[in-house]
Order: structure tokens, then sequence, then C-alpha cells
């Protein structure tokens, strides 16, 4: 009888440790770096040799998603998945693309201009706050184009949206990583099919 | 003296609940039905060569066709008798890319024509030999969810107790087009409802209603008919 109680309450510790734990976890920030592959685009290339600059902004960009009551509740990197995208987008679309360290560098010289992206902003939705059974992510974007010398030649912002449905097994960084992935894809759409179209690019383009 | 009162206990629970699982298999199966409509605008035929692509639907900005959805009415026209060559929708997508993203998809059969109008947009149909483009949209919308199901855990073990149903709603449209002819030739619509129910005597025992597999099953077999002309 003694020993059946004895192990009732060591069960009951064992339960009431469990349950701290999994509450302790739940108040804790988790890290998500978002992930994936970007097809190449199936699109003409315009005859030009263009120089990319990721400035540090650009590749350890990161995102806070804060909670209701203000606490930080998800991490989301996407510097290095924006790289990746661009990577594989701006060699389809140029005749000829080198990344460069900055403006310092001697293989400036060597091409028609330089293309530098920046994430001005960056917004998430999750289902538990929208009540919405998606979730969705948009991002905000300056896109500059400087000649050889810095002097701009085009400056415009470019918005991407993405999202994906909630499903019953997909956990809430899966979803996230989806919506991102998706608006990264669109992002890629957008800019390679209406980069000529851009009305600063077009003024410069007739100018070559 | 105690043991026996429980072992009896123990053998009427565990009839009832396999009577009351078998109810409820009958019923979940019994409770779903589906309906399929076809519109026909134009004649079609589908040579061994050629091959069709399923795409979803995702501009919506409540909701969007799954993908699931669209994998299994490929699968399903692509086995069985006549079984016809179905391009996967990701591959499709990808080597598309950027031509059929949700903001740069079509939208008619006739801004096919503008979008064929790139050289390397036509040349990549051409290499996947595609006769029929076909978009499904559409959703699985749950309704009518009633009663309740409290679980407990403890020290000497856990259980749940109650009942809950629901009813699920399959609807989904399939627009062909023709991309030789750049029109819409038909529209298929297939709606499936589904009665669910999850009795809970100690272990919960789920009855799901497979609407969407039902759809699945019948649009695609639709489908397979209309693009080989039957």
């Amino acid at each position: 009888m003694r020993s059946k109680i004895k192990t009732q309450l060591l069960w009951s510790k064992v339960l009431a440790l469990l349950l701290v734990a999994s509450l302790m976890g739940s108040c804790g920030v988790s890290y998500l770096v978002i992930e994936g592959s970007f097809p190449t685009p199936n699109i003409n290339k315009i005859p030009l040799s263009m120089a990319i600059f990721y400035d540090d902004a650009l590749r350890e960009f990161s995102y806070m998603e804060y909670s209701e009551t203000g606490r930080e509740e998800i991490n989301i990197e996407s510097g290095e998945s924006h790289i990746r995208l661009f990577n594989a987008v701006l060699p389809a679309m140029f005749e000829e693309v080198i990344e460069i360290e900055g403006m310092d560098d001697p293989m400036v010289q060597e091409v028609d201009a330089v293309f530098s992206p920046t994430i001005e902003e960056f917004q998430l939705a999750l289902p538990e706050k929208t009540k919405l059974d998606v979730y969705e992510v948009w991002i905000k974007y300056n896109m500059r184009i400087v000649d050889r010398s810095g002097n701009s030649l085009a400056d415009w912002v470019v918005t991407s949206y993405g999202k994906t449905p909630t499903a019953t097994f997909l956990s809430v960084e899966d979803g996230i990583n989806q919506a991102a992935i998706v608006a990264l894809r669109d992002l890629a759409s957008s800019f390679s099919l209406n980069f000529s179209q851009i009305p600063e690019v077009q003024g410069w383009l007739n100018t070559l | 003296m105690r043991v026996r009162p429980v072992d009896f206990s123990m053998k009427i629970i565990s009839k009832l609940k396999a009577s009351i699982g078998c109810i409820m298999v009958t019923l979940g199966v019994s409770c779903t039905s589906t309906t399929v409509d076809e519109f026909r605008q134009g004649a079609t035929s589908l040579e061994s060569d050629e091959s069709v692509v399923i795409l979803g639907r995702r501009q919506a900005s409540d909701f969007e066709t799954k993908s699931d959805f669209v994998e299994c009415v490929g699968e399903r026209m692509g086995e069985g008798e006549n079984a016809i060559s179905v391009i996967p929708e990701r591959e499709f997508i990808d080597a598309m890319f950027p031509w059929f993203e949700p903001r740069t998809a079509p939208l008619r059969a006739g801004d096919l024509e503008q979008l064929l109008a790139e050289d390397v947009v036509a040349q990549k149909m051409n290499e996947f030999g595609i006769k029929y483009m076909v978009w499904v949209e559409g959703f699985t919308e749950t309704t009518g969810r009633t009663g309740s199901i409290s679980c407990t855990v403890g020290p000497g073990g856990g259980g749940c107790f109650g009942f809950g149903t629901w009813e699920d709603d399959a609807n989904f449209d399939a627009r062909v087009w023709d991309v030789t002819s750049l029109k819409n030739v038909g529209t298929i619509n297939a709606d499936a409802t589904g009665q669910s129910y999850l009795p809970a005597l100690v272990v919960p025992i789920p009855l799901i209603a497979r609407v969407e597999t039902n759809a699945c099953n019948r649009l695609a077999a639709q489908l397979k008919d209309f693009v080989n002309g039957e």
C-alpha cells in the first residue's frame, strides 16, 4: 500500500516537472532559418553586365515576431535565402553577373551597372492571430541600380507576398517557411518580368 | 471477489466500443455523397505522345487550392484504363518559372496567346508536349461542428470520453484549356459532402468521411474521359 502511494507521488512529481518544462519551453524564442531552393527563371537575357552588391543588412536580415503581450516569439532569418534567390535569378536575367564586396571593388569598372537590393519591411501574419487558415508573409524591397561612379540610375520599390494554407501536421515554423518561399518566388517573378518596364530602368536602357 | 465485476464491466465496455465502432464505420461510409457536373464547350482528343498538366489556382485571398489535391487528381488520371500522361504540377511550374506563379499565371484561356508569344515559354511547352492545361480551383469546408470530448490524464493512466461530429464539403472546379486552340473547352465540377464522427470511449475513434479523396477520384475519372473525348 505504502509503495503504491510512493509510486503515485513519484508519477505526480514527474508530471509536474514535465508540465513546468513544457511551460518554460513555450516561453522561449524559436529560431527559424528560411530554407528552400529556387528554379532558374525561363526568360530572355538582357545584354548587360551587372555587378551585384549584397550589404550586411541584407546578408544578416532577420525579423522578430512578437506575441500579443509583447514577448519575443519567433526570430526569422531570411538573409541567406534572399542571396540564394538573387544568385539564381540574376544570371538568368543578364548576360554577365559578378558579385562585388563594395563600390571600391575594381571589378565595378568592368560592368554596366551595380545592383543593390535592400529589405525595407517584413511582415508576418499567423493563423492564430488573423483567425484565417493561412500563413502570410509580406516583404517590401528597395531595388537600386547605380553606375560605375555610384550615381543612381534607378531606385524603385518591389513588394512580394506569399501564403500557404494551414494543414493538420504542418508546424508553425514549416508554415512560415513555405509562405516565405512563396513570397521570395513572387519577388523573383515580379522583379524578372517587370525589370525592363520600370520607367527609370527603361530610360537608362534606352541610353545604352 | 473484487476482480470479477471489473472483468465483467471491461468485457461490456469492450463489446460496447466494438458495436459503436461498427455502427459509426457504417454511418461514416454511407454518409458521403459526390456529385459531378460536366459542361463541354469544345471537342477534345488526346494522342499517345501528348500530355496534360493539372494546375491549382492560388490567386484567391482567402483560400488556395491545395497542392495535395492537385497531385491526387494528376496521379489518378495517370493510372488505370486509358491512363494519360500527366506532367506533375511542381515540375511544370519550376520549369516554366516565373510564368505560372500566383501573380503571373494566366487567368483566361485567351491570355495563353500572349504567354506563348514568348519563345522560351512556347519552346518549353512543346518540350512537355502539352495539349490540355487543367486549372483546378476549390477547397474543403468544415461546418456544423457539434459535440464535445474531454480527456483526462492522471498517475494511474488517462482516457477520453465524449462524442463529436462535423460535416465536410469539398467543392472543386476544373477548367480545361486547349493549348492549341487557346480556348476553354469545358468545365467539370465535383462536389463531395460527408459527415465525420469522433466517438471517444477511453480512446478516440476517428471516423472521417473521405470527401476530398472521393472528390479527387471522381474528378480525375471524369477529366480522363473528357480529355480522351469520351
